[in-house]
């Protein structure tokens, strides 16, 4: 994502430069940043580029993970086709849509509830108080540990009748019963939700932080003098110059949370009510075998990732590469 | 329009003092400037008044009322800041109206102060654009515009020409001393910048490691220093300072032997001084004259042309160095060995605490055409 975005603004300042009056000093600059970002973009092109077609391209096809060698081109049938006037294909399956709305649900509450948390926590980190430092490094702790793991704890801790939270919860008398946090749809999706927040708020408040720190100090004092609430301060001034780096970390986590596999997997195994977009594809490839349909999965997560990048830069009006100052 | 009063105030940062026991007593409508070197605590002061850092011990009176535990906002203050201080994301109108809009004024009364302040400052057609399309001397002027908007009883300076270039400083410095007649608001100013201080002031306050040294206006700290930090400190280039010895004592005069020999009488009282006691002579490069019948002698180092004057810089043995200002282009080359004579009745002389003894030459500025050189006898 950072290294697509740099190689295609040097592609526009290149284009820039190319079309007004060009030097010979300026076309060496240009062949110089092409030399430059040769490198990135051959990376660029094998690592993701390269996967990414052959994933376009299977989701065309009928292969399957039998023999992959064995395969013939079906066109977009695998999203949608017609038989005999009756519809199949990913498109019109309720299970594909129904992990959709999971999958956008599980992104829109974890990054609202990130964002807002991590705005907290940068606040109070930015503040001085003795043991800062070592707060700084702690808070880091849950996004250390490897999803795998700590979904693997939590689901231990949320367990119906070992888990400490039911022991706890019983033992405070605020519920009545164990409840089955996992394994009742209603709560599942909460319980994915809460463990993303535990990991990751800390990733939120640190770019937050990195940005509160590159506020100049002087203007706070200045509404000091003015006599300016500090709520006020914060709505007017504060998020106000910290948005583009508040939107940059919402896209990061926004793409992290529409791509959400391991901890939805093990802390709710393949249960279709809870089922993200990732777990769907896998479900199509692995469990079933058809990597046609499962690349057709595939492409539609690439798809709607992209839409959601562009509203979420569209919204905020983000113009990448402006300084905000 | 108020008066300021500070009663012993001090400040520690942990340990450390950096405000020993200040007391000052700012009239109403004065303009009063905090001058000294770098760490000599002024900016500490400022803003031990703005209310920004709290004071450790003392009292601080702002219109007679005690604020030590108000918070800026209620202390009738505006502060202009070194760095201007504006809101990067709002642009120059928001920047001035912003610290207004809660104080219940109407929008009406918040667009004609903004307005006027802008005419006033000549940024009225700079009401649109954001601080980083200003040059810094427009920013200055919006800080200086949203400080006039709040109507203080006091406007606080903390050095707020020094990332201004040496014209646009001049042209500032006079719009801040019109302001200053047109408000007649009570402004304390911080710079370390003496020609500042010196044109600026009603009274110039110099600080030194915490504490005041003196208090006065800006001729009477270059006429009369109470000691050998402002005499150092006040007056470019310089004041000469040689280390003398007391030869003999009259009543109204003390004579001095020079250390390259030879002794000046200096018209001051000589107080409690006695014969062989060590003194510092302090003679301006004003008042030392190139003369053929000077009895001190010394080799020209160096020459500076200043045009409307010159200074030399003479090395007179012992690694004793002399500045004199003269008048017009200068008449003697490096490396030329010159006669110099000083004029007795501008000289100072101080204890060897560093405190000055009283002059008992009459007028502090002796006429022009007719100085009183009197030759070293």
């Amino acid at each position: 994502m950072i290294m697509s975005s740099a190689v295609a603004q040097a592609g526009v300042s290149a284009q820039h430069q190319a079309r007004g009056r060009s030097s010979s000093l300026t076309r060496s600059r240009v062949r110089a940043a092409w030399l430059f970002i040769a490198p990135s973009l051959i990376v660029v092109t094998l690592i993701a580029g390269w996967p990414l077609a052959r994933t376009i391209w299977f989701s065309f096809t009928d292969a399957s993970l039998n023999d992959l060698s064995d395969y013939k081109f079906i066109g977009l049938e695998n999203y949608l086709a017609n038989y005999d006037g009756e519809w199949f294909g990913i498109l019109i399956e309720p299970d594909w849509w129904h992990s959709v709305w999971n999958t956008l649900w599980f992104t829109v509450v974890s990054v609202s509830l990130e964002t807002v948390l991590g705005i907290v926590v940068a606040l109070i980190l930015n503040a001085a108080f003795p043991g800062r430092g070592l707060m700084r490094a702690v808070i880091l702790i849950p996004w250390a540990i490897p999803t795998i793991v700590s979904a693997k704890m939590w689901s231990w801790m949320l367990h119906d009748q070992f888990g400490v939270i039911n022991d706890l919860l019983l033992r405070l008398g605020l519920i009545a019963a164990p409840v089955t946090w996992t394994a009742n749809a209603d709560t599942a999706l909460w319980a994915a939700v809460m463990v993303d927040v535990w990991k990751h708020t800390s990733f939120m408040a640190l770019l937050i932080l990195a940005a509160l720190q590159m506020l100049p100090q002087d203007i706070y004092e200045a509404a000091k003098v003015d006599g300016v609430s500090p709520v006020r301060v914060f709505f007017r001034v504060t998020l106000p110059l910290i948005k583009p780096a508040l939107l940059v970390a919402v896209i990061f986590r926004s793409l992290d949370a529409l791509r959400v596999f391991d901890l939805i997997y093990v802390l709710t195994s393949n249960s279709k009510d809870t089922a993200s977009m990732s777990v769907y594809a896998r479900q199509q490839l692995v469990d079933f075998q058809e990597v046609g349909l499962g690349s057709a999965a595939s492409t539609l997560i690439f798809l709607i990732i992209a839409l959601v990048v562009v509203i979420t830069l569209a919204a905020g009006r983000v113009r990448l590469g402006e300084d905000p100052r | 329009m108020a008066d300021v009063v500070l009663k012993n105030v001090q400040k520690s940062f942990g340990r450390v003092k950096i405000i020993h026991g200040v007391d000052l007593d700012i009239r109403d409508g004065e303009f009063v400037v905090f001058v000294g070197p770098s760490g000599c605590g002024k900016s500490t002061l400022l803003r031990l008044i703005a209310g920004l850092e709290d004071i450790t011990a003392g009292e601080l009176f702002i219109d007679g009322e005690r604020v030590n535990d108000l918070v800026p906002a209620k202390r009738g203050i505006a502060m202009v800041f070194q760095s201007y201080a504006l809101y990067p994301h709002m642009n120059v109108y928001d920047n001035m109206a912003f610290g207004l809009e809660l104080a219940k004024s109407s929008k009406a009364q918040i667009d004609a102060k903004v307005r006027e302040a802008a005419r006033m400052l000549q940024i009225d057609n700079l009401l649109d654009r954001k601080p980083r399309q200003l040059s810094g001397g427009q920013r200055q002027r919006v800080a200086i515009g949203r400080a006039i908007v709040r109507d203080p009883k006091v406007f606080l300076f903390d050095e707020p020409l020094s990332n201004l270039d040496a014209a646009l400083r001049v042209q500032t410095r006079i719009e801040i001393a019109k302001l200053h007649s047109d408000t007649r608001a009570t402004m304390i100013y911080v710079t370390h910048d003496q020609v500042e201080a010196m044109t600026l002031a009603d009274r110039i306050v110099v600080l030194n490691g915490g504490r005041i040294e003196q208090v006065g206006t800006p001729l009477d700290l270059y006429h009369r220093p109470a000691n050998l930090f402002v005499a150092g400190f006040i007056g470019s280039p310089q004041m000469n300072l040689i280390a003398c010895e007391v030869a003999g004592v009259g009543p109204d005069e003390v004579l001095v032997s020079l250390p390259s020999g030879g002794t000046l009488s200096v018209p001051v009282a000589p107080e409690t001084l006695q014969p062989g006691e060590a003194v510092t002579l302090g003679v301006r490069p004003d008042h030392v004259r190139v003369s053929p019948q000077g009895s001190l002698t010394g080799r020209v180092e160096l020459v500076e042309e200043l045009g409307e004057n010159h200074l030399l810089y003479v090395d007179m043995g012992q690694g004793r160095r002399l500045t004199i200002r003269e008048p017009g282009d200068a008449r003697h080359e490096a490396g030329s060995t010159i006669a110099l004579e000083i004029d007795r009745t501008s000289c100072h002389l101080f204890k060897a605490s560093g405190e000055a003894l009283p002059s008992r030459a009459g007028s502090p500025r002796p006429a022009p055409s007719s100085p009183d050189l009197t030759r070293v006898a």
